[in-house]
Formats: C-alpha cells, structure tokens, sequence
C-alpha cells in the first residue's frame, strides 16, 4: 500500500480527533468571561479585551484546519483504509513494541520517579529497555516490561497519595529486588543461549553509573533539585556527602 | 563607520575578558564536547542539547556562565551532526541532512578525512560570518525595534509560527499550521497575562503557572526519539577508515568564495523566525547547485555542494538569535531553548535587552567556534568512535537525563508528567507527520501573540484598523495574508501556470 494512503487513513482518524477536541475546547472557553465581563456589577474589560478573544479565534481555526485535514484525507482516499490496522500503517508487532516502551516510560515517569529511589528506579528503566530492545526480542520486551509494571504498580497502589511520596518505603526494596532479578534474567538468558554480547556485559554498569553520577552532579555540582531525596540510595549519598565528606575538605575534621 | 568601531571595541574587550578567565573553558570545553555529542549521535538533537543543559543550569548559575555552556552546546551540535552525515550517511540532525548529500559520496571516495577537514573549517568560517552579522545587524535591528509595538509584535509572532509551519511541513502545509496552533493553544493554558482570568486549568493548581517552556521541549524532542529509536539498533554499520582530517589551506582558500556566500544565505534564513539550521542547510545547497561551476558532481561527492550546506547551518546559529534578541522571537528550536533559559534567568529580551549582554554572547559565540573547530581537528577520531555506541544504549540514558533536567527546573514531578504528555502527543505527531517545531514555537510565542493582540485592540478601543493603519504592522499583515494564500490551491495553480509561461519563453 502507498505511503501517502497510509498517511491520508492516519489523517481522517487525526482529524476526527481535532474536531472533537477543538470543539470542546470552544465549549470549554465559553467560561471565560466574553461579551458579558462584568465582575460584581462593574466593567472589568471589553470583548476586544477579554481572555476568551485569543483561544476562540485559535480553536476556531483549529477547527476549520481539521475539517480541511478530513475533506483532504476522505478525497485522498484515507476514509477507505481508516479501519484497517495495514491501512494505519501498524503491524502487530510493531504495536507491541511501541506499546512496550509507552508502558515502561509511562510507569517510571508516573510511578517510579515519584516514590522510589531515582538511581534505582533509573538502573530498572535502563535495564528493561537495553535488553528488551537491543535484540528487538519480544520476551525480553515481555519481560523487561512486566518487571518494570509489577514494581511500578506495587508502588502506585501502595503509595498513591502525594504525601506518601516522599517518604521512605519498602518500594524502594522492591525495586532493588527488580532490578538485580531482571538483571540475573537478562545474564543467564544471555548466557544460555551463548549470546552474551558487550552490550548485555555493560548493560548492569551502564543502568547503575549513569543515574548515580547524573544525580550526584546535579545534586552536589549544579545545586539543582533531584527526585526524591529519601530515596534508599540517595539518602545515604546525601548523609556522607555533608556528614563525611564535606567537613572533611572543609577542615573540620 | 564610528558605530562599527565602537560595536568591535566591546566585543573586543568582552572576548578578551572571557578568554583570559580560566572558568570560561570549565564549561566551554565539556558544553561544546557534549554538543558535538549530541549532534553526532544520530537520534539526538542541538535542541535537545541545550534544553537539557538548561535544565542542569536553571537559574543557580550565574546567566554569564550558564550561556557559554548553553551557546558552547548549541554550536557543537550544530556541527557534530555532520559525522554520521559523512562517515555513514545517516544525519546525526536534521541540520546536518544537506550534508550527507556529499559527504558520503566523498567517504566512499576514500576521502572521508578530507571532507570531515572541509566540513570543521566550513563550520568554523560559518559560525564567525554569522556572529558577525549578528553583532553588527542586531544593533540597527534594535534601533528599528523601538518604534514596534504591540500590533507588530503580534504580527510577528503570529508570521513566525506561520512560518515555521510552513517550510517544517514535510506532508500538507495544514499540517504544520495545525502543530503552530496546537502549541498557540498550549500556551493559552494558566492565567491570562492581563485580566489574570483562568483559562483552561481543571482545578488543577500547577497549570494556574501555564506549560513550562523546559518541559514542553524536553517531551518534544526526546520522548519521541526515544520510542521511535529504540529499534534495530544493531550495527550501524562500519565506520570506514579516515586519513588527514587537516585541511590544505590551499583548498580552503579556493573554496572560500562558497563558504561565504553559505554564510550568508545561513544568516540570512536564520533571522527568519522558527525557521533555523535545517533549511539554512537546505536553501544554501539548492543555491550552490545552481551557481556552482561543479553543479553537476552536486550529489556525487561535490565539495562545494558539502561546504553549501555545512557553512550555512553554522552561520544560522549567529542568525537565528539576532530575532530572538531583537524581538525575542527565536530563530530556531535550539534558540527557542536558549530563550527558555533567558527567561528562568528573567531576562526578556526586545529592545530594553542589556546591551553588554549582547556582546557577552557574540563573544561566547566565537569562543565556543574556536573550540569547536579545535575539537574538530584534533579530537576527531573520538566522536568517530563514540558514533559505534548503539542507539539502544545511549537512549535509555537519555530519558534519565531528560528526566532530571526537566525536573530540576522548577516544576518538580508535574513538569515530568506534563514533559510525558506532550512527548507522546509529538511521538504521534511525528507518525503522522506533523512537524514539531511549530508546536514549541507555538507554545513560546502563544503568551506573547495573546498579551499583544488584545493590547493592540485595548490601545484602539477594538478598533481592527489599528493593524492596517500603522506602516509597520499593515506591511506585517500583508507578509501574513501572502503566506497563507501562497500555500492555497488557486494562488499554487496560478504560480505553475506563470512559471510555465517563464520556462516557454526562454525555450523561445
């Protein structure tokens, strides 16, 4: 199948998608205040004035783009194709990919980051996409995946409100434990199947130096805020670094 | 004449001060190292590299400081993309796809070294005619500011998303208007920034602040090139041999006649607002095709053809930030982060800008293009072999660096979600294809759009008119209704038919 009808049978879905979103963004600015701005009985601005003017004219145009994008896509031949999952220009196994690194990303941004230690957290993030996707193997993506969503959801459910975040959890444990298995799985697959390539060898190296060292220059180099500072690593970093090591070459020791 | 000398005296002074300070090249040195990087890895992107440096930055450092890391980046990527152009016909950045047109012709001649030589030397050249441009046009730029008000403001901003859209659009034209407005929408979310009324905030408190410009960026150019480079990702293939990676002089002397005209035509598509290094890149080849006495050997390993493209993205840099210092449009993606870092630092540029400011960054500017060039030459071999490192290895990294730097700008854990969602929204975007530096102009210039159209119309008591009456703001307009016309079936059916009409004529 053409490209271009591959693209128009995106398009047709991408339009419906902002015709709907642009109209109910219009419906949605309808609550800022347009042609009546009077607040307590007195004038507070003018049409021209008003912070509904500016998003109506660009939801409007929003609007009018999408239907052009549906009238181009329909004529173009992309109406025809929409349903078919060849028509979108997905296969199977492409859609499994995508959706593997969606979830893991997903879950390390929305569950891990917030509550677990940020070197750990990173060492699994890394470690599931290295191996999961270097080989375009789909087990290991399975699997990477799997591992990184059990750890994740045992800190969401467990975790789950804002205030708990930040404190010292079991989940930090947990992650640990997921890491040194989805490692351990990743070796001895590996290894079995004498494919124990450079990559998978760096792999550990590479999931655990990075984050410590980015942190540790972002914390203590560039004085900047870091993710979680009680984290089960990081808090002890942190405890040497201005207990240990900073009187140290301060002289107070 | 006594204006010129005065410009150069401070700059003079300033790029003494700064090469005489042994901190300058504790962040010249990496910042430019990790640009090359960035742009030599193919995947990642200049934009990329500045908006994460500006992320590890923030407003901790001082901004004198923080700009020669973020400018020594910005110049690095720039010309580190050309490596994989050359040595393996993959482009480390879209900047850099004009050069792989003859780069790995030349490669495959076994004269890879010596296209990699040209290439730093082009770069080099290139970065200094723009920063001389910029250091001299930005002043008669900021004279011309002052009598632009809100009515040209707005038009400008809005002529620089239209823009953006148009020449991005890799399919239909709509599509990159749609991504313009898109990012305008983006930026309507929070308080108005007259009334203070609320727009689109869902009760949610951190959005009363808006979108972040930092986050916005980190999502749209790393989270899709996350997900889409993590993929066979095998080999990427053999890196062939390279011999003398040091120019003749004879050669450049010969050749400098198109490095200089490159310059030019990169600074000059530079200044165009949202438009930036690729079509820089792009614009100067189709010229150096057409003019070249070697035209034909263009796609065959032409070393005018390389210089073309390689001498006009650089000089875009000094380009793409005369707007952005003038009006405080950006030129480019990696300008818009360089605004984003301006702005944590509540520096607005326009024509109240510091003006020792200006020379400060005309001055880190040819400071960071004589590293780079020295790297070039000297350390070539390392980016030569930091190109054998898998994307799958590198990219993983990538997210945590992203993640850190987004985090580490003020916003905490709600700039990673909103840095999440927008970078699956341009992940889709980019399947579709739908370009996306219109959305990030978008979003940057969507407050400004908004603050100044209703001023507009507030100062004329809505009268419309105020847009035509003024000289500046009607020829504004004018630029604007042409653009969109110009991409309309009847005004397209008219140009073919004309320019059918020309080439019949001088058949005759």
């Amino acid at each position: 199948m053409e490209d271009k009808t591959i693209l128009r049978a995106r398009d047709f879905w991408a339009s419906l998608v902002l015709i709907t979103v642009s109209l109910f963004f219009l419906y949605k600015t309808t609550d800022i205040p347009f042609l009546e701005t009077s607040v307590a009985g007195v004038d507070a601005a003018d049409w021209y004035n008003s912070a509904a003017l500016v998003p109506y004219g660009i939801f409007a145009a929003l609007f009018i783009l999408a239907v052009t994008l549906l009238v181009i896509s329909i004529r173009d031949g992309g109406a025809a194709h929409a349903l078919s999952m060849i028509g979108i220009g997905y296969s199977g196994q492409e859609l499994f990919r995508v959706f593997c690194i969606a979830l893991i990303l997903f879950i390390y941004i929305f569950a891990l980051v917030p509550r677990v230690d940020f070197i750990l957290s990173s060492a699994l993030m890394i470690t599931s996409l290295i191996w999961g996707f270097h080989n375009e193997d789909q087990r290991a993506m399975l699997v990477g995946a799997g591992v990184v969503s059990m750890t994740g959801a045992y800190a969401l459910i467990m975790n789950f409100p804002v205030s708990e975040w930040a404190k010292p959890h079991d989940d930090d444990w947990i992650t640990l434990f997921a890491f040194l298995l989805l490692t351990t799985i990743m070796i001895l697959t590996e290894y079995r199947a004498e494919s124990l390539s450079r990559v998978v060898r760096v792999t550990p190296v590479v999931a655990v130096m990075a984050p410590l060292i980015l942190v540790c220059a972002m914390a203590f180099g560039f004085r900047q805020n870091v993710p979680n500072r009680t984290g089960l690593v990081f808090s002890k970093i942190e405890y040497h670094y201005y207990v240990t090591l900073r009187p140290l070459w301060q002289g107070k020791r | 004449m006594e204006f010129v000398i005065t410009q150069l005296s401070g700059f003079g002074v300033s790029l003494v001060s700064l090469a005489l300070d042994p901190v300058t090249y504790l962040y010249l040195v990496p910042a430019v190292f990790l640009g090359i990087v960035f742009g030599a890895l193919p995947g990642l992107t200049a934009t990329l590299a500045v908006t994460i440096l500006t992320g590890f930055f923030g407003n901790k450092f001082p901004l004198d400081q923080a700009l020669i890391a973020l400018i020594g980046a910005y110049v690095g990527a720039i010309y580190g993309g050309s490596y994989p152009s050359i040595l393996l016909n993959i482009p480390g950045t879209a900047a850099s796809a004009a050069t792989a047109m003859d780069g790995y012709p030349l490669t495959r001649q076994g004269r890879g070294g010596e296209a990699l030589g040209l290439t730093t030397t082009a770069s080099f050249i290139g970065t200094l005619f723009g920063t001389m441009c910029l250091l001299i046009l930005v002043w008669v730029l900021l004279l011309v500011s002052q009598n632009i008000a809100s009515p040209e403001k707005a038009l400008l901003a809005l002529f620089g998303i239209l823009l953006s859209g148009t020449l991005m659009s890799r399919d239909l034209v709509i599509k990159g208007w749609i991504s313009g407005l898109a990012g305008l929408a983006m930026a309507m979310v929070g308080l108005d920034p007259i009334l203070s009324e609320e727009r689109y905030v869902f009760d949610w408190s951190y959005l009363y602040s808006g979108f972040q410009v930092v986050p916005v960026l980190m999502g749209a150019f790393a989270i899709p090139q996350i997900m889409d480079g993590m993929r066979s990702a095998l080999n990427v293939g053999t890196i062939p041999d390279v011999t003398r990676i040091r120019p003749q002089l004879a050669e450049v002397t010969k050749r400098m006649p198109v490095i200089l005209r490159s310059g030019a035509i990169g600074t000059g598509v530079g200044t165009l607002p949202g438009v930036g290094e690729d079509v820089a890149g792009w614009v100067s080849y189709g010229v150096g095709k057409t003019t070249s006495p070697e035209s034909k050997q263009f796609g065959h390993g032409s070393v005018d053809g390389l210089i073309s493209a390689e001498a006009a993205n650089n000089a875009a840099i000094g380009g793409a930030l005369i707007p952005l210092l003038v009006l405080g449009i950006p030129g480019s993606p990696p300008a818009a982060a360089l605004l984003g870092a301006l702005k944590i630092n509540n520096v607005i540029p326009g024509p109240t800008i510091d003006p020792a400011l200006v020379v400060h960054i005309v001055a880190v500017l040819v400071m960071a293009s004589i590293t780079m060039f020295l790297m070039g030459l000297f350390t070539a071999r390392i980016f030569i072999t930091i190109l054998q490192i898998p994307k799958t290895v590198f990219l993983p990294v990538v997210m945590v660096l992203t993640t850190i730097g987004s985090f580490s700008v003020g916003g905490g854990v709600n700039d990673l979600f909103l840095m999440f969602g927008v970078g699956l929204v341009a992940y889709l975007m980019n399947l579709m294809h739908y370009p996306i530096a219109p959305l990030v102009i978008g979003v940057i210039l969507g407050g400004l759009f908004d603050e100044t159209f209703r001023r507009s119309l507030l100062i004329s008591d809505g009268d419309l008119s105020i847009f035509v009456t003024r000289p500046g703001a009607a020829i504004l307009l004018a630029v604007n209704v042409l653009l969109l016309f110009s991409q309309t079936a009847p005004f397209r059916r008219l140009y073919t038919r004309l320019s059918r009409r020309d080439s019949s004529f001088s058949k005759v």
